[in-house]
């Protein structure tokens, strides 16, 4: 029984929305905090997290997204000033947590020593749009998946799936396990499921949380 | 896909299924079963019973909207007021919608046991329902009545197909209300053209040594009519737009639900008369049918043998859809580590919560050798508490956190949730007091089933306290810490 992440995402633009939905769909809980009403509005259309509207590193506003209890912060604006500020403001509030900063140039080495993590996720998209335009029939697994998720889960000691053949497991439909014992063979009905293996799994987004309830627990 | 066997996802729901879950689970067996049972309290004031009750239940139908719309999470009450208080006050909101569901489950089961010998009753296939005997246990020699037989059944099945399958699509549920909507619209239809209606008598409103205080118990007992909507915010992960269509769904199933009650309970009393509708007890609505119905109709031959299968239909699409309310609230709580572990896993070939489906029917099962008024009173009584809780989660959310996105708001803040709790409260207490004076194993019950979950936490906590300072939870990303 593996519990989900509480995260605070601040900055709900396009990288905050998306990375929201993303950990959405795998059960974690995401609270945003956006400035801007037009993007709260939209955020609140989608429906996938709770919006404190409001400044991302003012403390009184983090406080009300709940870092106190949360696992995780991402600062994902689009200004890294504001991102490393979301992050030590919370830091503060909450010693402990986890960081995460969208950075806006590459090698800003200097933020890697204040957060936990940096992400720099115009490099990400420049390795899709190489891949797109090259127009290679065979791709690697980051760049193929529209909507697809594959994903390695670790499956858990005392998940549903634990210790069942494949044959014994009915997943939803839009699942398919890929690989078999850390991706040394092609899964096949009799292929059985360990804790603690890692499986490379292909799931529809609708899909993804119940899949990752039967190997996650 | 050859590899392994799978099962297809929900679908996605509209505002009409939306709106159709809230008034399939409202008008499923409240009408139905109670409309008896309230005019025993309340004479022909039942009523007024159901037009007060309508009201009381709208504040909390606002807070409920306000918190759907901000709180984008699934699971009904028990979600938001995690969002907002701390373990246990969220354990024991849990804990308490959990047994006000399967309570109601076995109100229901016992609902459709009249109804459903009623039925064949209409056919001549069983003598009139109070002269079929009791079924006597071989071997024991001891009789058991045949509505507690017949509920068990229709629970083991109800509990057998949702626990190996995954809850049946919305757009069922749609087809389901609108049958049962139907053959209510028939029933006011025949009842207010019948010669009885025309010399239907409501006067007085309060006979006997009743009195306007009369309508305050039949309230407690029926409130539990209305639980619908929290229905409606327990699948709002699959409603499509949920900003807007979950308040809608809200107001309009429950605007619509109260217009149906209406009638119907115009049309009983003024056909059956209070009298006659309270001895009918559960089976009143159905009774009052086969008075009024034209008879030697073709195939169905008597009409009111339509109205008796409307009321066996609804108490088993209510069920079902409190299978699916209680089961989820249970796995729920088990997955956010408020109830053993594996009540919040789901069943590897199934696809269900398994552990939480099998557990709400033992309780369901249990409950079945109650009388079906007290069923009624206990059920209402934990989701008046549940409502009390939820109206106060939307007032410490607006404290706590003012900057909180809230596409709806309720009107009038703070005045609405106020008043929900107070008349929510009110209520409470008159169900309390009235409970103490005619129904004391309800009253204890309830309040061991409240010791129960005090218990449980104590022990959950000490079990949680353990795993956590004994093993490390292999695999976890970065150390998870206590939510509190």
């Amino acid at each position: 029984m593996t519990r989900t992440l509480d995260v605070v995402i601040v900055g709900g633009g396009r990288v905050g929305h998306q990375t929201a939905e993303l950990l959405v769909a795998r059960n974690d809980t995401v609270t945003v905090v956006e400035q801007d009403s037009e993007v709260v509005d939209r955020l609140a259309d989608a429906w996938i997290a709770t919006v404190i509207r409001g400044d991302g590193t003012d403390p009184g506003i983090l406080e009300q997204a709940g870092v106190e209890g949360a696992d995780v912060i991402a600062a994902l604006t689009g200004v890294s000033g504001v991102n490393l500020a979301a992050c030590l403001v919370a830091e503060r509030l909450s010693p402990g947590i986890r960081t995460v900063a969208r950075i806006e140039r590459e090698g800003a080495d200097a933020y890697g020593e204040l957060v936990d993590e940096v992400v720099f996720p115009e490099r990400a998209g420049a390795r899709v749009a190489a891949n797109r335009i090259a127009g290679d029939d065979i791709q690697t697994i980051a760049d193929v998946t529209g909507d697809i998720e594959v994903m390695e889960v670790r499956v858990a000691e005392g998940a549903p799936a634990a210790g069942r053949s494949l044959r014994d497991i009915r997943f939803p439909s839009g699942t398919l396990v890929v690989s078999d014992d850390d991706g040394n063979q092609i899964a096949r009905p009799e292929t059985t499921i360990d804790a603690g293996t890692q499986y490379l799994v292909a799931a529809e987004p609708d899909v993804v949380d119940e899949v990752l309830a039967l190997l996650r627990g | 896909m050859s590899s392994h066997g799978e099962r297809s996802p929900e679908a996605e729901l509209g505002l009409l299924d939306a709106t159709m879950i809230g008034m399939g689970a409202m008008i499923g067996a409240g009408i139905f079963v109670l409309t008896g049972l309230a005019a025993e309290i309340a004479g022909p004031a039942a009523i007024l019973v159901f037009a007060l009750n309508g009201v009381v239940t709208a504040f909390t139908g606002l807070s409920y909207a306000e918190l759907a719309s901000a709180v984008p999470k699934s699971g009904g009450g028990y979600a938001f007021v995690r969002e907002v208080f701390d373990d246990l006050a969220s354990f024991l909101m849990g804990w308490m919608l959990w047994f006000a569901y399967m309570i109601a489950g076995a109100l229901y089961a016992l609902g459709f046991a009249p109804n459903f010998l009623e039925l064949l009753h209409v056919y001549d296939v069983v003598p009139a329902p109070d002269q079929v005997g009791a079924l006597v246990v071989p071997g024991l020699g001891v009789g058991v009545p045949p509505t507690v037989v017949l509920a068990s059944v229709v629970i083991l099945l109800l509990v057998g197909l949702n626990a190996v399958s995954t809850a049946a699509s919305g757009s069922v549920e749609t087809i389901f209300t609108i049958t049962k909507v139907a053959i209510l619209v028939v029933f006011v239809v025949f009842g207010t053209l019948s010669p009885m209606f025309s010399s239907a008598e409501f006067q007085p409103l309060f006979p006997g040594d009743r009195t306007a205080f009369s309508l305050l118990p039949a309230m407690g007992l029926t409130f539990i009519a209305f639980e619908g909507y929290d229905l409606i915010t327990t699948v709002t992960e699959e409603v499509e737009n949920p900003r807007e269509n979950i308040p809608k769904a809200i107001f309009i199933s429950l605007a619509a639900t109260v217009v149906v009650y209406l009638a119907v309970v115009t049309v009983a009393v003024g056909t059956l008369g209070a009298a006659g509708l309270a001895e009918a007890g559960e089976a009143g609505i159905a009774q009052a049918a086969t008075e009024f119905m034209p008879t030697g109709l073709p195939v169905i031959q008597n009409g009111g043998a339509l109205i008796v299968f409307g009321a066996v239909f609804s108490t088993v699409t209510a069920l079902n859809a409190v299978v699916i309310a209680s089961s989820r609230v249970a796995f729920s709580m088990g997955r956010e580590g408020q109830l053993l572990p594996s009540v919040g896993q789901i069943h590897h070939r199934f696809g269900t919560p398994f552990v939480a489906v099998v557990l709400s029917a033992v309780v369901m099962l249990g409950s079945v050798v109650l009388p079906t008024a007290s069923a009624g009173n206990m059920s209402s009584l934990f989701f008046l508490l549940s409502f009390v809780v939820v109206n106060g989660a939307v007032i410490r959310l607006r404290r706590e956190r003012p900057d909180m996105n809230r596409p709806y708001e309720v009107p009038y803040y703070p005045f609405t949730p106020l008043a929900g709790i107070a008349l929510n409260l009110l209520l409470t207490g008159v169900l309390v007091v009235y409970l103490l004076q005619t129904d004391l194993v309800a009253l204890l019950l309830s309040a061991g089933w409240l010791l129960a979950g005090v218990g449980m936490y104590v022990l959950l906590n000490a079990f949680r306290g353990r795993r956590q300072a004994g093993e490390p939870d292999e695999g976890s990303p970065a150390a998870v810490p206590e939510d509190d």
